[in-house]
């Protein structure tokens, strides 16, 4: 099975901060007032901080986008009583909403403050995209089907749950299926996370570690790397390239 | 002696008032709650920061005194120390009130109350690399025992000297797991230490002990019940012992983690914004009673004793809020260097109305069941004449308990 991890080139990284947009975008997370932002109420699946070093002449400020880390050993699953968060076979750390207790024990455990607590019942004008596409809706006798399920997997918000990054694992597993339909497409050319697709300069990448041959192997291979608080020992799976 | 045990009657008007007045807060507690839980916990201090409040908080300081409670009783109980007798069934009933206060701080405070029953329903199914998932099953069984133990007491049954050590140790297991809780998180630097479950059972006796002193003195003085002054001054001088073990603990925690050059987590707790909640931790918690009870006129002196008990309960109060707020609220160092903007923000925690009202009323409702269970129950020594007046009574009990947290 893949070992799915990402590859950030912080040299290539403007700080535009399309990666955060394109996640709200595809994940549906809500916009967050300004109230709540001041509170620190909102949710971020995806962040982009900008940590500076020295002063005035001599000043440097290094600006990275931070997913989740997607940790080979992730605190957040060690923590959760319920056993909501766990890793997949592929090494995406997920959320189950439907065990999940709220405790927020894992938002205190991670390190890389990638957890987000959902403080409320999002109103409808406060989603990106309020309602499923028509094609995916079907009507009965005047009843609506299908606003659960689709390919997307969060359409709406239930308050009182974690929720975190997926690297839009829903993507992958479409893709899955659809190369098990004989198409030729390849997860990590074709079929990437919604951060990866949006980025302008395509300082992300995203593929199978374990493959020797795949293109983050190759650039993992060709350059230093580094990865967020190593002294955690959680071997983050979102790995940077330094400038 | 033989010691005998009455309810107080509970007919006078202060006692209706009392009980009113707590049964107000605690419709207003759960008024609170219930608007905070159909609104989304936005209604309350935490944050994505400090995501841990107010409840938990008091969640880890009722759990500290419901075990410090059962070590009283274990003198009584387990030691055989008979002396104590007079209040060996109020520190149960005090361990087991406390404890349903914590259950209830804790399970309220989940996102998802409705679904608290996974924590004890899949025992230990539940993911067991999580502390917080054993100490649901400890919780569990130390409420058990607790019942079976407070039924034991009250009919005066001889199954009492076979719970007691159980309970006491389970309490020990407890209290350490709590401490676990925190203690395990190597992401909190103020929070992460070997020394926390250690240091939190240390907290809890002191606490304890110090609260059913005080509670257990102002309620017999209130119901004019026999007072054994000697029985408070030999228990203040526990108290003090206790208390500098807490003390010697503390300062080896903090040592350790001062003396290694990362220091950032214990700087952030003793000089940061929020050191002054360190601070009243250690001069009320520790310092000024001490200096009560090493003082030898004052360490004879009930009142004075009783005056050190309570200030010692609300500075293990500050204890609990010195690892839950200045451990959440240090900016996690995501890269070398100032992190612009909220993520490189100190966590903030407001006071909101929601949250405040739902700890008071939970307070009131311990006070409430306290006062009524010293109706409805013979916890309280009987008096010498007939049974006891039981008026202007435990006016003041659930006040202390109130200005505790």
């Amino acid at each position: 099975m893949a070992n799915w991890g990402m590859v950030i080139d912080l040299d290539k990284c403007v700080g535009c901060q399309a990666c955060s947009l394109a996640c709200k975008a595809e994940n549906n997370v809500p916009h967050g007032s300004p109230y709540e932002q001041k509170r620190h109420q909102d949710i971020y699946w995806h962040k982009v901080i900008a940590a500076t070093e020295g002063e005035y002449p001599s000043v440097n400020t290094q600006i990275i986008p931070m997913p989740c880390m997607h940790c080979e050993h992730p605190p957040c699953v060690n923590v959760c009583p319920s056993k909501a968060t766990f890793k997949r076979g592929d090494g995406i750390v997920i959320q189950n909403f439907r065990r999940c207790l709220g405790c927020r024990y894992c938002i205190v455990a991670c390190p890389y403050g990638a957890r987000n607590f959902n403080f409320k019942d999002q109103e409808n004008e406060e989603y990106q995209r309020p309602d499923l596409p028509p094609d995916l809706a079907s009507e009965w006798g005047g009843l609506k089907f299908g606003a659960e399920i689709g390919p997307w997997p969060y359409p709406h918000r239930t308050r009182g749950v974690v929720e975190k990054c997926t690297y839009c694992f829903h993507r992958i597993d479409e893709a899955l299926l659809r190369i098990e339909n004989g198409e030729d497409i390849e997860i990590g050319v074709d079929v990437v996370p919604a951060c990866v697709e949006a980025c302008p300069t395509e300082a992300r990448y995203f593929g199978d570690l374990d493959d020797p041959n795949s293109g983050v192997s190759k650039l993992l291979a060709s350059r230093t790397y580094i990865k967020l608080r190593e002294e955690m020992a959680t071997s983050p799976k979102t790995i940077y390239l330094p400038r | 002696m033989q010691l005998s045990f009455a309810p107080v009657k509970g007919t006078s008007r202060s006692y209706k008032i009392l009980v009113g007045v707590l049964a107000a807060l605690v419709t207003a507690g759960v008024t609170a709650y219930a608007i905070a839980y159909l609104y989304g916990f936005r209604l309350w201090g935490i944050n994505n920061s400090v995501t841990w409040g107010q409840l938990i908080t008091v969640d880890f300081f009722f759990i500290g005194l419901s075990a410090g409670s059962l070590v009283v009783s274990s003198l009584v109980y387990v030691l055989g120390q008979e002396r104590y007798k007079p209040i060996g069934r109020i520190a149960v009933f005090m361990g087991l009130l406390l404890m349903m206060g914590a259950m209830l701080t804790v399970l309220t405070d989940l996102g998802r109350a409705e679904k608290c029953f996974r924590l004890f329903l899949y025992f230990y199914l539940s993911n067991m690399k999580s502390m917080f998932a054993v100490n649901g099953i400890f919780y569990a069984g130390y409420i058990l025992l607790l019942g079976t133990y407070l039924v034991a007491a009250l009919s005066g049954s001889k199954l009492t000297k076979f719970i007691a050590p159980v309970a006491v140790l389970w309490a020990v297991l407890v209290h350490m797991g709590t401490g676990a809780i925190v203690g395990f998180i190597e992401t909190r630097g103020v929070m992460y230490s070997p020394l926390k479950p250690v240091e939190f059972i240390s907290a809890a006796f002191a606490s304890g002990l110090a609260l059913v002193m005080a509670l257990s003195y102002v309620t017999l003085k209130f119901s004019k019940r026999p007072l054994n002054k000697d029985m408070y001054v030999s228990l203040g001088k526990f108290l003090a012992v206790l208390i500098i073990i807490l003390m010697v603990l503390v300062l080896a925690d903090k040592l350790t983690h001062f003396y290694p050059p990362k220091r950032d987590a214990v700087m952030f707790l003793i000089a940061g914004p929020w050191a002054w909640i360190f601070w009243l931790q250690v001069v009320l918690g520790y310092f000024i009673p001490l200096g009560i009870l090493f003082n030898p006129w004052l360490r004879k002196k009930v009142g004075w004793i009783i005056a050190a008990c309570v200030i010692c309960v609300i500075g293990i109060l500050f204890e609990r809020a010195a690892i839950i707020f200045p451990g959440l609220s240090q900016p996690l160092p995501y890269y070398p260097g100032e992190i612009a903007g909220i993520w490189g923000a100190r966590g903030s925690f407001p006071i909101m109305i929601a949250e405040t009202l739902q700890t008071v009323g939970i307070v009131a409702l311990l006070g409430l069941l306290y006062v009524l269970g010293l109706k409805f129950m013979e916890l309280l020594p009987a008096s010498e004449g007939e049974h006891a007046q039981g008026e202007p009574a435990e006016q003041a009990a659930p006040a202390a308990e109130g200005g505790h947290t």
